[in-house]
């Protein structure tokens, strides 16, 4: 597929169980990502994998087990320390700011990049004036990137579904993350769409080099760009590896075809 | 075809990024600073002044806190006259207290204070929203006027609980007519509303309307949000402190706790439902309305020969209704009326 | 000892009154979401409505009630039909702005037609200590707070046997459940709502009889909605026991505080101690007592 070199593990989930009230979401779930590689988590519906994603980058914290980023093991990770450390993520239902512009909505990608205090932004001084320039100027790359050049200043509510899954894909680009969580980019796309959107995610792959995690139900999509895949049922996971593999895992069929 | 951007290119991105970014925008403000600064000062007679600009500018002040609070941050506030009181009664006692205190000091100082308060009342917002965060701040609009009231030292132990706010002299320069303390509100509102513009439209702006918009996933992108919930209380009570200060010392003259009372901070998110929740100019466009109309109402009662009585009812009944009707009808206020306005008269005489 | 007794049930009393005004909050709250901060300014209205008939149309207590009533009915409906019809599926905090709206226009437009002077509502009970008790146990409990208390009782009971027993009180909790669960068994939701706010009116004259009686029909009678809030937040938006004992609580304590604590920080802690107390609370269970644990999803 491409000349991209897969590197050592990055981040590693080991014995995660997540419990809501007696409701068991995850239960003993271990599996690893590698540096720069294109890891799929697909189950059938409340599998728990949007929750797999929410352990991950701190929303959700777990019961049990822990979790290694950059050879720091911790009990659960914590949102901010998450975003810190260059995790970004896109939900599953648009959660973008419905009051903003695309523009702004992206500009707050960039937040942990900023130094100024509210009182430099408030004077509109050096070091805050500064930083507007130089942080617009990455964004409009990014913008470029993902062609939105167009809706740049519409206020995202007024866009179709098409276009606020790729804002919001840009908004997390504009971390700079090293790893990205994407919760199910292509749901409810046309083909056309789904098109882009997967070239979108493979060229930020291959360009940045960004490590990618991602929830997606379209299995043509999945076997096709992802490297590794997890596979999740009733919280459990019951299957892990290439997609081919996966793909003839009697197990794997059974949870989807519901066949004995 | 007059007010059009054909022509003007952005050919950086601070330039585009700019406040008025149409140059007709730009000459029109420039125009209204002049007749504000200049022609008004000139022509206006004192009746005007202190019934009815110096209130609108000083509201206005205080819609702009509120407004940050709630149209930008999205916490709902029921006490922004209790901010308000703070910054007076704060003001007061830095000017009675400290010998040479410089009143443009003392109303920084008295911000600062409201802005302390606003913390510390703005920390339930950490866990509760919505309802229970209105209910938060009724509790701060009770509590700050029962305790100026009942704390004989805040108001220097007048037995009256009123205060007398002090004369306002900057650098040996007394503002005791109406014009001159229309100009000092002028100008403080003017800078701080170029500042609250230049905060909204940077990083602290766009973390208040992104945990506003939707807290958890600004929280996953990085902004912390104690620290953008706190921040924005305490910007909105400084402008609101800064604002109760100035309606002391320029409009009332004699004050006492109660004149910052429930009934006040309804006028002002009032202002900003009318004017534009979320909106710089909106909190001027309310205020001069909520100001201007009660005046008019009376006007209109008078003309009619109806009792004086009816007035104060019928503006309750008038008031409750726009409220009504602009949340059904247009719920960006005025402001938004204003901006379909111009987006009109931009494609005017040609709309397709 | 004896004191500290007859403040509490005293306080207890009260509280029963505060309970009455957040009844009518919370049938509001549970059938349509929406928070109700006209509640006083209905109190006050059916309060001055009733006064206003007898003092100036010279009806008796028992003519001018059902009249209040049909108007406490008539505003239900048209509330519903012109302010929450529109506004049907907008942010709560917008819904609880109109009802600030509200709250204005039914001030202005009660004293609009009634004038501002307050008035005397005489209900033939008399605020006097019950000699039975005064006698057993020599406590002053008043005859009023008493029968104000039935009468309250008697009121949940029958909003009670209305929920659980009728067909519009099934689809009425079918609504509280789940607007568009409901909708789509064919629940005309309009019509519920319009019955809430009717039955909420209702429940705000009953409200507004006793405390125009106690205090007076005056413009005072607004401020009992403040009230009525940390109420709500003790006994949670949407438990209608959680509104009698929230009621309680604050009433007993507030009374307790104001007598006990009162006097060493200057008096007048009444205003503002029970929303510390449901503060304090509030940040502890932030459900309310009985109230529904809130589980957001993302």
């Amino acid at each position: 597929m491409s000349t991209r070199k897969i590197g050592e593990v990055i981040l590693k989930v080991d014995n995660i169980s997540l419990r809501f009230g007696g409701v068991k979401a995850l239960t003993n779930i271990s599996f690893d990502v590698r540096e720069h590689e294109i890891r799929a988590i697909i189950g059938p519906n409340g599998a728990g994998k949007s929750s797999m994603l929410n352990v991950i980058n701190g929303v959700y914290h777990p019961q049990e087990g822990t979790i290694t980023f950059r050879g720091e093991t911790r009990r659960d990770m914590d949102t901010h320390q998450a975003a810190e450390q260059g995790i970004a993520r896109t939900f599953q239902n648009i959660a973008l700011f419905s009051g903003m512009t695309v523009l702004d909505n992206i500009m707050t990608g960039r937040n942990l990049k900023i130094r100024s205090s509210f009182l430099e932004q408030a004077l509109w001084i050096g070091r805050a004036r500064r930083e507007e320039v130089e942080n617009r100027r990455v964004v409009e790359e990014i913008i470029d990137f993902l062609q939105l050049q167009h809706v740049r200043k519409t206020p995202v509510a007024r866009l179709p579904y098409g276009i606020k899954k790729r804002v919001e894909l840009a908004r997390a680009l504009a971390a700079e993350p090293s790893m990205l969580l994407l919760d199910e980019p292509m749901a409810g796309m046309n083909v056309e769409e789904k098109q882009d959107m997967c070239r979108f995610v493979l060229d930020t792959n291959e360009q940045f080099g960004t490590t990618i995690v991602l929830i997606e139900h379209d299995m043509g999509v999945v076997m096709d760009i992802s490297d590794r895949v997890v596979v999740l049922d009733y919280g459990r996971k019951i299957g892990d590896g290439p997609p081919d593999v996966v793909r003839n895992d009697p197990e794997v069929i059974k949870a989807y075809l519901g066949a004995h | 075809m007059i007010y059009r951007e054909a022509g003007q290119f952005k050919t950086s991105y601070l330039e585009d990024g700019q406040i008025f970014p149409i140059r007709q925008d730009r000459i029109a403000v420039a125009l209204l600073l002049l007749i504000a600064f200049v022609v008004i000062p000139l022509a206006a007679t004192p009746y005007f002044f202190s019934a009815i600009l110096i209130p609108f500018l000083i509201l206005s002040l205080a819609a702009l806190g509120l407004n940050i609070l709630t149209g930008y941050a999205g916490q709902l506030s029921l006490g922004t006259a209790a901010f308000m009181a703070v910054g007076a009664f704060a003001s007061y006692n830095f000017m009675l207290r400290v010998e040479g205190m410089p009143v443009l000091l003392a109303f920084v100082l008295g911000g600062i204070c409201a802005a302390a308060v606003g913390i510390v009342f703005g920390l339930p917002s950490l866990r509760i929203r919505g309802f229970y965060l209105a209910a938060s701040t009724l509790a701060t609009q009770f509590f700050v006027v029962w305790c100026l009231t009942k704390v004989p030292w805040f108001t220097n132990y007048s037995s009256s609980g009123v205060i007398t706010a002090q004369q306002v002299e900057i650098l040996g320069f007394t503002f005791d007519t109406p014009a001159r303390k229309y100009l000092l509100v002028l100008s403080i509102v003017c800078l701080l509303a170029l500042a609250a513009k230049n905060m909204v439209r940077s990083t602290v702006g766009r973390s208040w309307m992104a945990v506003r918009d939707m807290d958890v996933a600004a929280e996953v992108i990085g902004f912390r949000l104690m620290r953008t919930k706190l921040t924005a209380f305490a910007v909105s009570s400084f402008y609101c402190g800064v604002a109760g200060a100035l309606y002391a010392y320029c409009y009332l003259g004699t004050v006492e706790p109660e004149a910052y009372n429930l009934d006040l901070s309804f006028r002002i998110l009032f202002m900003i439902i009318i004017g534009g929740v979320g909106s710089i100019l909106g909190s001027f466009l309310g205020a001069g309305f909520i100001v201007l109309l009660p005046i008019l109402l009376s006007f209109i009662v008078h003309a009619t020969g109806l009792p004086n009585q009816v007035t104060s009812n019928l503006e309750l009944m008038v008031f409750g209704a726009l409220i009504i009707f602009f949340l059904i009808v247009e719920p960006h206020g005025l402001a938004r009326l204003w901006q379909i306005g111009k987006e009109k008269l931009r494609l005017w005489p040609f709309p397709h | 000892m004896q004191f500290f007794f007859e403040v509490l049930i005293a306080g207890l009393l009260s509280g029963v009154m505060y309970a009455l005004v957040a009844l009518g909050f919370v049938l509001i709250f549970k059938a349509s979401g929406v928070f109700n901060f006209a509640q006083g300014a209905m109190v006050f209205l059916a309060a001055l409505t009733v006064a206003g008939l007898k003092d100036e149309f010279g009806l008796s207590l028992w003519a001018a009630i059902p009249v209040a009533m049909v108007v406490m009915i008539a505003l239900g409906f048209l509330t519903e039909r012109v302010v929450l019809r529109p506004l049907v599926n907008q942010h709560d905090i917008t819904l609880f702005m109109a009802t600030i709206g509200l709250t204005f226009f039914l001030e202005g437009l009660a004293q609009l037609v009634w004038g501002s002077n307050v008035r005397k509502l005489e209900l033939g009970i008399e605020d006097v200590p019950f000699e039975a008790i005064m006698e057993s146990t020599g406590m002053l409990v008043s005859q009023f707070d008493v029968v104000a208390a039935l009468i309250c009782g008697a009121l949940v009971a029958v909003l009670a046997l209305i929920f659980n027993k009728t067909k519009i009180g099934r689809a009425l909790r079918a609504v509280a459940d789940d607007h568009q669960a409901a909708l789509s068994v064919g629940i005309p939701l309009q019509h519920v709502w319009g019955v809430v706010w009717a039955v909420a009116g209702i429940v705000a004259l009953v409200a507004g009889l006793l405390w125009g009686a106690r205090n007076g029909v005056q413009f005072a009678l607004t401020f009992v909605a403040l009230k009525a809030l940390p109420v709500l937040i003790l006994g949670g938006f949407t438990s209608v026991p959680g509104a009698i004992v929230g009621g309680l609580i604050i009433g007993a304590s507030e009374k307790l505080a104001e007598v006990f604590i009162g006097p060493y920080v200057g008096g007048g802690i009444e205003g503002w101690f029970p929303y510390v107390l449901a503060l304090v609370f509030l940040l502890v269970r932030p459900e309310g007592l009985f109230g529904e644990k809130i589980i957001r999803r993302i």
